[in-house]
């Protein structure tokens, strides 16, 4: 028989253990240690993700290494600069920790920043843009590599053709813009005449391309501005091998795997690359470095290349074009 | 003295418990899914993951709740799509879409899923039934097969009725095919081949099985099988019954290559490059599913599932579990006509 002492310790012991119990389950006592997740959102001034296969992979293996959390967004519109603001304060009220960011308005973005409406750390890709607010930038030189593209042009057609600047039309996007810059500058150099078409019509290329009489008699090389531009004409060319027997030669920029294909086929003569993976890769370890403030290298700048179907299986191209996540 | 010191054991239990899970759930204005296709280069796959990605947006504008997609490629590994599984939970998904790599070893996903009591809308690859009877937050949404099946068989049996020297293209009295199969494992595989080859024989198309192969859905398999085929077999092939349009690009691609023409093609999914090879009357035919509304039912009762709601009534569940695309037939006539 339990006395009335006995009664209150055992009460007591098992309001001691009761008390454990909760405490152990509400972490006051036992705490798991907290491995911190970076938040990291990456915007981009496209609708859709087709032109950042590569990129992405750089990205998704620095996400894993990092132990980030990336959310890759993409815009309603492209190259809307308005909605681009809107999902930037979104995400930073959201929690992000810092943003990567394509600029589809460069002057916008880079003026807001110097507001301090925005207040996690920034990564700025494409050109080299600076400005208070600007807390990284990861470079690529579109001007050298439409610069690259135009030389190769000069280098291998005859005096008397012509090159036809494939581009967009309405506002373009930087990097064409910068891409166009380079490719003009160098033809001009060179002498050689050069005419812009703008993609108009249902039909885009197709129903330009489809009217012989166009076609100069010195034959004609087409430069397209973008990687829409150049799948859309590679498409286009392959489809119609009399019309490819009369294009000298189809250059560009870009390395998606459409590119790459019709690159190995021999549809597109020659393409200005850059590293995108490693491009995604650092612009998310600068992103997690800066929501440290590490204050670290806030410049990365990356070489960018010319090539065409011989390159393709050259090692060191083959590895950065395919890479393996 | 007894009854004070229970009600006062009780109050503590409850203060301490309340420390808990005091926060009231508010209501949800994000939601994240979690996406692991089986392989992000098949091509129908992609065209699903690219409507998905629209219909996202669609959603976000329309609803005002934010919609972060997570999609994974799990580059035909299981084990892969597992650690994907994990890493969207640990992430905070609210619910996930998976494209299962192995129909029959959706097992250790499930587990995951319902452990972290997270949804799972299945698609395109049907886990088996006692898998999906295991809980009742699993869904899947895809073609019924045997319909797909049906229709293409179909389209060859309309053309032979009406054009039969369209289809027996030697005027031998018999209608001599090839089959590209898709993986053996793929339910909708074996379904396809058994009821495409059945509705020509109930429709009275006189076939005869020249030789078949097993090209795992891809075009360059499938154009290195027809390959084989033209060299062995040359101008007895009449018909190519694929289980899908990618293998019967590979078959056109291998066609164009030895210059035969004449030869019928038909395919299954109606996928962009399919649809094309249809505008330039490389292909007769392709069975398409609906897939705005394919990648829609994905995204609605994802949706659904993540914000706690019931399934979307506009795709109506089959035993509450399964919601089944409609599909059409798409034959080179009727885009002719059409333009």
């Amino acid at each position: 028989m339990i006395g009335k002492r006995g009664k209150i310790v055992l009460l007591l012991y098992i309001l001691f253990l009761v008390v454990l119990f909760l405490m152990c389950s509400t972490d006051l006592i036992i705490r798991e240690p907290e491995k911190e997740v970076y938040q990291i959102a990456v915007i981009i001034e496209d609708v859709r993700d087709d032109n950042y296969g590569n990129f992405k992979k750089g990205m998704d293996q620095a996400a894993v290494e990092l132990n980030a959390d990336v959310r890759f967004i993409t815009l309603y519109e492209k190259l809307d600069g308005d909605q681009q603001m809107e999902l930037i304060l979104r995400e930073q009220q959201d929690g992000a920790d810092a943003l990567v960011v394509v600029p589809a308005d460069e002057e916008q973005v880079v003026g807001t920043l110097a507001q301090k409406q925005v207040t996690v750390p920034v990564i700025l890709l494409g050109s080299g843009f600076t400005g208070e607010g600007v807390t990284g930038t990861i470079v690529t030189d579109y001007k050298g590599m439409g610069e690259a593209a135009a030389l190769r042009i000069l280098e291998s057609v005859p005096s008397g053709a012509v090159v036809w600047l494939f581009s967009e039309p309405g506002r373009q996007s930087v990097m064409s813009r910068l891409f166009l810059e380079g490719a003009g500058a160098a033809l001009d150099e060179g002498k050689i005449r050069y005419e812009t078409v703008v993609r108009d019509g249902e039909q885009g290329f197709a129903e330009f391309l489809s009217v012989p009489e166009r076609l100069p008699e010195g034959g004609v090389v087409i430069l397209a501005e973008s990687q829409e531009t150049l799948t859309e004409t590679a498409g286009i060319l392959e489809d119609s091998p009399a019309l490819r027997d009369k294009v000298l030669g189809l250059y560009g920029r870009g390395s998606s795997l459409p590119i790459l294909n019709y690159l190995d086929k021999g549809v597109i003569t020659g393409v200005c690359v850059a590293d995108e993976f490693s491009v995604g890769y650092f612009s998310v370890l600068m992103a997690a470095r800066a929501s440290e403030r590490f204050d670290g290298q806030k410049t990365l700048t990356t070489s960018s290349y010319y090539i065409e179907k011989k390159d393709l299986r050259d090692p060191a191209y083959e590895k950065m074009l395919y890479p393996i996540e | 003295m007894r009854g004070r010191t229970i009600l006062l054991l009780c109050a503590a239990c409850l203060l301490l418990t309340g420390c808990q899970g005091g926060q009231k759930e508010e209501e949800k204005t994000s939601i994240r899914i979690g996406i692991s296709l089986y392989r992000g280069d098949d091509t129908f796959i992609n065209n699903i993951r690219s409507i998905l990605e629209e219909k996202a947006k669609e959603y976000e504008r329309e609803k005002g709740i934010k919609v972060t997609l997570d999609i994974q490629d799990a580059k035909g590994s299981q084990n892969t799509q597992n650690n994907q599984v994990e890493r969207f939970i640990s992430l905070g998904c609210d619910v996930l879409c998976v494209n299962p790599v192995d129909r029959m070893d959706a097992s250790v996903i499930i587990d995951r899923a319902m452990t972290a009591g997270v949804p799972v809308v299945f698609f395109n690859r049907q886990p088996v039934e006692e898998d999906m009877n295991r809980w009742d937050q699993l869904y899947y949404i895809g073609v019924d097969a045997k319909e797909t099946a049906v229709l293409q068989g179909q389209m060859v049996v309309d053309l032979y009725r009406r054009q039969p020297e369209a289809v027996d293209i030697n005027g031998d009295g018999v209608v001599s095919y090839v089959l590209l199969e898709g993986e053996s494992s793929h339910q909708d595989s074996l379904i396809r081949t058994e009821w495409s080859i059945q509705t020509l024989k109930n429709g009275g198309v006189p076939i005869e099985k020249i030789t078949g192969g097993i090209a795992n859905w891809e075009r360059s398999q499938a154009s290195a099988l027809m390959e084989q085929w033209l060299a062995a077999y040359g101008d007895d092939i009449e018909l190519v019954v694929s289980n899908n349009d990618d293998m019967a690009l590979g078959a056109i691609d291998a066609l164009e290559r030895a210059g035969v023409t004449g030869v019928n093609v038909v395919g299954i999914d109606g996928t962009t490059p399919g649809l094309e090879a249809l505008e330039n009357g490389k292909m007769l035919g392709t069975v398409s599913a609906n897939k705005e509304n394919y990648a829609g039912a994905i995204l609605e009762l994802a949706a659904g599932c993540a914000l706690g709601q019931k399934p979307p009534q506009e795709y109506p569940l089959t035993d509450g579990t399964y919601y089944w695309t409609p599909q059409e037939i798409l034959i080179y006539k009727d885009i002719k006509e059409n333009q």
